[in-house]
């Protein structure tokens, strides 16, 4: 008989009696263990009798001696995983719950060896860390041994998996879990370029968390429905975790006390820990003025900071900035009911006399805001009169856009930081280090805010370059399937595109992206008014020019002058006048006169040109009709040749004047569509 | 003092005996007051006045006197209960209720157990924790045939007569631990299982075993607060229940086996008893036996391993002549099973007692004890000892980590720390309890162990000829 003999045969006796006679089971086993103190099958099955009746505290107990007795059994292994497996997650089944008390009452020297052991046996790099940052949490002490172990892990999995985004359940853990561990741990000694590289971590994690976009990210996966512009109900994952712990609260400040931490045990300059954002960057700015006079260590020393707390300011102003120009960016915004903003030049004078727009010289750069293109009541922002000289203004409409100080305040604090961070050349060459490891190029909404602080800052030509990257960072699409979002910034581009190329004057370019944009089923109903604007304003210039005379533009500049009636009605008499003194009018050979008077829908204006026709009116010829035959044909259908070109125009007129009630936006886009041709071909 | 005697003689029987309280009271009082420490003696007067006035025993036969009515006796009852429970000096209770209950080998004797018998149990109904103090005192003191006859009166009040008030007994547990650890130990010396009569009514072993089951500890509480210098009177009750309690778990299976017969050969059948009691007894072998686990743990603690036997060998031979003898009573092919579950149980309260050190016994005297007895398996496999070879797999033993085996030098994060802070939290707030531990007069094997195979520190190994004997179990 061998010892394993005797031992199978205890413990098949407490077998078979454990469900009618627990006691005598364990009285067998007792015994057993008694007999055989080194045996593990005893102790195991002693443990099992306690686990299975989830008595807490004496499963806890047999669960120590058979950790410390026989670390090596698979078994043991096989039941602390399912133990730490239950202690990770958060579970709330009794069973759960019950290995969770089992844990609770062990000695903490072993729960953290149990835990390092865990640890050991895991093979997956993230359910390893959740084991790990358990032992972190539990034992502070730990931190010290295994924290930067821990922390240099998971950027290296983030490494060798390769992710594309800086959002990846690695860099989760690391920075919402790890790093307030390792940076609140005062008994840890961390060189400053450690802590800073681990912060950059942080920041690019956290920023990339809130501009992450609505589920373009192959990343961030949508549970909810895929329809677009689902709102707040939006739920989101990020690949390998819970969609609990997917959830970051509060991205920002979080940000902010890292930064907050990082920078005290840092010994940066000036740092309080202050959690306000302008009291960052007013003391960076401070900061900045010493920096000609140091050199060296200090110097890089001294970058750094201004360099982090700058990016960040940029950053976070710039985000708040775009999530309310283009909410639809972002997830966890709800895109319904929010208009997206635009910022464009002001056409605001697009009305006045063409002496005064020439009398002015220069345009007064003024930028308008405007929602989708409507015209705005004004108000003045005027926040840079100390800058490079002119006296720029965002104007507004208090009433449709809630917040608008706010927004444009984060707009200002944006371009400060930017400015600052290229006040240097150090802090350049800092940044643009970040920038390049982050990869800012690629984020769309950063480019908005670029193009839209160039676009601010005069800047045309680099805007239009701008403007072209942005469009390289739109997600392709084909035609069948736009996006509202993707649409919208396709649509905001053009017209940023126009309005630069109008600030250019370069006019003809300036028809050519609006015609395109016209072209594209015009969703937005604001931002047709504001490229008709941007169209009369080209066409004014041309039409009343004193070099000579182009009854194309003056015919297009009359179409126009419809929108917004009766503003234009200053423009429009000059353009009589101007007819009158020429004593005709012609529109273009191709063009019929019909069609042309079909783009009327102001009787006032119908009226005038039957007047000019008239004797009193000066009988103006009007060759508005330079396609007899063509027009001769057609009309033979319906009416008949004997039937006078006098009496065509009385009954284009009667019908006209039967069609005033028709949709002013709806005709005038017809007749930019209908007219491409012409409109771009009557610029040179 | 005859003064005295006659002025009591002159007075009605219950305010002479009150007078004899107060006076012991006052001199007893004073003379510790006077010698601390040193227990007072009685003189020969006071002891006659208590049995004359007290107990009522005439010492004088020419003068008749009137004896006090059952109603005065409740009120003198009353009046005892409240002194010992006013009386805020522990030392002075312990000594009246010696003066007033020690037995001094004469005729009164019987007339001072009348009277103590009414007094623990009124004490129980009313739970007067001094008064069941007093009489745990007493329990330990007392020779057994006493210490039973206590017990059987209090199992006649609360188990027999008032079925029902058995709760009275048995929330006394919480009041007095020390009270009921010993009541334990009377009980088993009373019931064992010999005849019917001598089996535990089913109710007073619900009781016990529930009190057990709640804390083993009990079991242990009089043998862990026994004084150092405290030497045990002749024939008193053993120092701990766990033999008794053995003797129960061991026999129990027996005795029912032997109760269904002859309730079948009286043509009906007892069903009452019969079902929960077999759980009971399961439960109880349990608890007898993890007692033996925690006593190994205070033994280590005490460095007594090894030389203290809380079991004494001679009482497990009488338990295994006694076994022996039922079984032979029996017909082993009606009862294998209970048989077999009887011999279970001795080979596994005998292993685990030799193994934590309660019982000092060697193998080979164990295989001359239990050679009568019929096979079973585990008894053979405990007479012939553990297979000693290599170790095992690849786990390496470390004894000094095995909690059962070796307790240790508590550290804060060892569990045995919290073992043993639990194993006498409970009754250390207990003012009565004061632990001054080691019983060096204990134990006949002390001080030198004569089974040096015994070694505390090898305890798997318990000897070292086990490899030559030859006989294993048959399966």
């Amino acid at each position: 008989m061998s010892a394993q003999g005797d031992c199978d045969f205890l413990v098949k006796r407490a077998r078979e009696l454990v469900t009618e006679d627990p006691w005598a089971a364990k009285a067998w086993l007792i015994t057993a263990r008694t007999l055989y103190p080194t045996d593990f099958s005893i102790q195991y099955e002693m443990y099992i009798i306690e686990r299975n009746a989830e008595r807490t505290s004496s499963a806890g107990r047999l669960l120590y001696d058979i950790f410390i007795n026989f670390p090596d059994q698979p078994v043991v292994w096989r039941e602390i995983t399912v133990i730490t497996a239950a202690l990770r997650n958060d579970s709330q089944d009794k069973h759960a719950l019950f290995l969770k008390g089992v844990f609770e009452t062990l000695p903490g020297q072993v729960q953290c060896q149990m835990l390092l052991k865990a640890t050991e046996q895991c093979f997956n790099t993230l359910e390893k860390a959740e084991m790990l940052l358990l032992l972190l949490k539990r034992f502070p002490e730990s931190v010290v041994q295994h924290g930067v172990s821990l922390g240099e892990s998971l950027l290296e999995a983030e490494n060798v998996e390769d992710l594309d985004t800086p959002v990846n359940c690695f860099r989760k853990l690391f920075v919402c879990d790890v790093l307030p561990l390792i940076i609140n741990n005062m008994e840890m000694r961390l060189p400053a370029s450690l802590l800073h590289k681990y912060m950059h971590k942080a920041a690019e994690f956290y920023i990339g968390y809130v501009t992450r976009g609505p589920g373009a990210d192959t990343q961030i996966q949508l549970t909810g429905l895929k329809s677009p512009g689902m709102g707040r109900g939006q739920r989101y994952v990020i690949d390998g975790l819970s969609e609990k712990s997917s959830v970051v609260t509060e991205p920002w400040e979080r940000l902010l006390e890292i930064v907050g931490v990082v920078g005290a045990r840092c010994e940066w300059q000036g740092e309080k820990g202050s959690r306000y954002v302008c009291e960052l960057l007013q003391r960076v700015k401070e900061l900045c003025r010493y920096l000609p006079g140091l050199e060296g260590e200090t110097l890089s020393r001294c970058c750094s900071q201004i360099v982090t707390c700058s990016t960040l300011v940029l950053f976070r102003s710039a985000h708040h900035y775009i999530s309310t120009v283009q909410p639809s960016l972002f997830q966890g915004h709800n895109a319904l009911g929010v208009t997206p903003w635009v910022l464009l030049e002001d056409l605001s004078s697009v009305f006045n006399d063409v002496e005064m727009d020439r009398s002015s010289g220069k345009h007064a750069h003024k930028k308008r805001k405007l929602a989708d293109g409507r015209e705005k009541p004004m108000s003045s922002d005027d926040e840079d009169a100390l800058g490079k000289g002119r006296g720029r203004h965002i104007l507004v409409n208090k009433v449709e856009m809630p917040g608008w100080a706010e927004t444009l305040e984060h707009f200002r604090t944006a371009r400060e930081s930017w400015d600052l961070l290229h006040s240097h050349d150090a802090l350049e060459s800092e940044f643009n280090k970040i920038c390049m490891a982050w990869k800012t190029e690629s984020w769309l909404w950063f480019r908005i805010f670029l193009t839209d602080m160039i676009i601010y800052q005069g800047h045309y030509r680099k805007a239009l370059s701008s403007l072209v990257q942005l469009s390289a960072l739109q997600p392709q699409q084909n035609q069948n399937s736009l996006s509202a979002t993707s649409n919208l910034e396709t649509h905001r581009a053009l017209i940023q595109q126009a309005s630069c190329h109008y600030a250019l004057g370069e006019h003809r370019l300036i028809i050519v992206k609006l015609l395109y944009k016209m072209l594209i089923p015009c969703t937005s109903k604001d931002v047709l008014p504001f490229c008709l604007q941007l169209m009369l304003a080209c066409f004014k210039l041309r039409a009343f020019s004193d070099s000579g005379r182009d009854d194309l533009a003056l015919g297009h500049v009359i179409v126009l002058l419809q929108h917004d009636w009766p503003q234009g009605e200053a423009l429009f008499l000059k353009a009589v006048d101007r007819i009158c003194e020429q004593g005709s009018f012609q529109y273009e050979n191709f063009f019929n006169y019909w069609a042309w008077m079909a783009y009327f829908t102001y009787i006032d204006m119908l009226e005038e040109f039957a007047y000019l026709r008239t004797t009193e009116g000066g009988r103006v010829q009007l060759e508005l009709l330079p396609n007899q035959g063509m027009l001769i044909k057609h009309h033979t259908v319906t009416r008949g040749i004997t039937k006078g070109v006098k009496e065509d125009f009385r009954l284009a007129m009667e019908r006209q004047v039967s069609r005033c009630g028709e949709n002013l936006l709806n005709v005038l886009h017809r007749f930019c569509i209908n007219e491409k041709i012409i409109l771009i071909q009557s610029l040179p | 003092m005859s003064d005295i005697r006659h002025a009591l003689l002159r007075r009605d029987p219950l305010s002479a005996a009150k007078e004899v309280l107060y006076h012991l009271d006052i001199s007893l009082g004073s003379a510790l007051q006077n010698a601390p420490g040193a227990t007072p003696g009685l003189d020969k007067n006071t002891v006659d006045l208590v049995e004359e006035f007290i107990f009522q025993v005439p010492k004088d036969r020419s003068v008749q006197r009137k004896r006090m009515s059952c109603v005065q006796e409740l009120q003198l009852l009353e009046i005892m209960c409240s002194y010992f429970q006013e009386q805020s000096k522990d030392a002075i209770r312990q000594v009246i209720f010696s003066a007033l209950f020690g037995l001094q080998g004469n005729k009164a004797d019987e007339s001072r157990m009348a009277m103590l018998g009414k007094l623990v149990s009124m004490a129980v109904a009313v739970c007067r924790v001094s008064i069941l103090e007093c009489a745990a005192t007493w329990l330990q003191r007392s020779h057994s045939a006493w210490c039973v006859r206590l017990a059987r009166v209090l199992v006649d009040d609360y188990c027999t007569l008032v079925p029902c008030s058995i709760s009275n007994l048995q929330n006394i547990c919480s009041a007095s631990p020390r009270f009921c650890c010993q009541l334990i130990t009377a009980v088993t010396a009373l019931y064992d299982l010999s005849s019917d009569e001598l089996t535990p009514p089913p109710a007073l072993l619900e009781m016990v075993v529930g009190w057990i089951t709640e804390d083993p500890r009990l079991l242990l509480l009089t043998f862990i607060n026994m004084p150092l210098t405290s030497s045990l009177p002749i024939g008193c009750l053993e120092v701990t229940p766990l033999m008794g309690l053995l003797r129960w778990c061991v026999k129990a299976p027996l005795a029912h086996q032997r109760g269904r017969k002859q309730s079948l050969t009286n043509g009906h059948v007892e069903t009452e008893k019969v079902p929960g009691c077999e759980e009971l007894y399961s439960k109880l072998h349990l608890s007898v036996l993890q007692v033996f686990l925690m006593l190994q743990v205070h033994l280590t603690e005490q460095n007594l391993l090894g030389r203290l036997g809380v079991l004494q060998a001679e009482s497990v031979a009488t338990l295994v002549e006694e076994l022996g003898r039922s079984v032979d009573e029996l017909n082993p092919l009606h009862a294998a099973n209970q048989i077999q579950l009887a011999l279970d149980r001795l080979a596994q309260a005998l292993q685990v007692a030799m193994a934590t050190g309660a019982l000092l016994c060697t193998r080979e005297d164990l295989r001359t004890l239990c050679s009568r007895l019929p096979h079973n398996n585990l008894l053979q496999l405990v007479m012939s000892g553990p297979v000693v070879q290599p170790p095992p797999h690849s786990a390496p033993f470390q004894p000094s980590l095995y909690p059962y085996i070796h307790p240790a030098r508590p550290s804060p994060l060892s569990p045995h720390a919290t073992h043993q802070a639990a194993l006498s939290s409970p009754h250390a707030a207990h003012p009565a309890l004061s632990p001054l531990p080691t019983h060096p007069a204990l134990s006949p094997h002390c001080p030198l162990p004569p089974h040096t195979a015994h070694s505390p520190l090898t305890p798997h190994a318990f000897h070292p000829a086990a490899m030559a004997f030859p006989y294993r179990p048959i399966r």
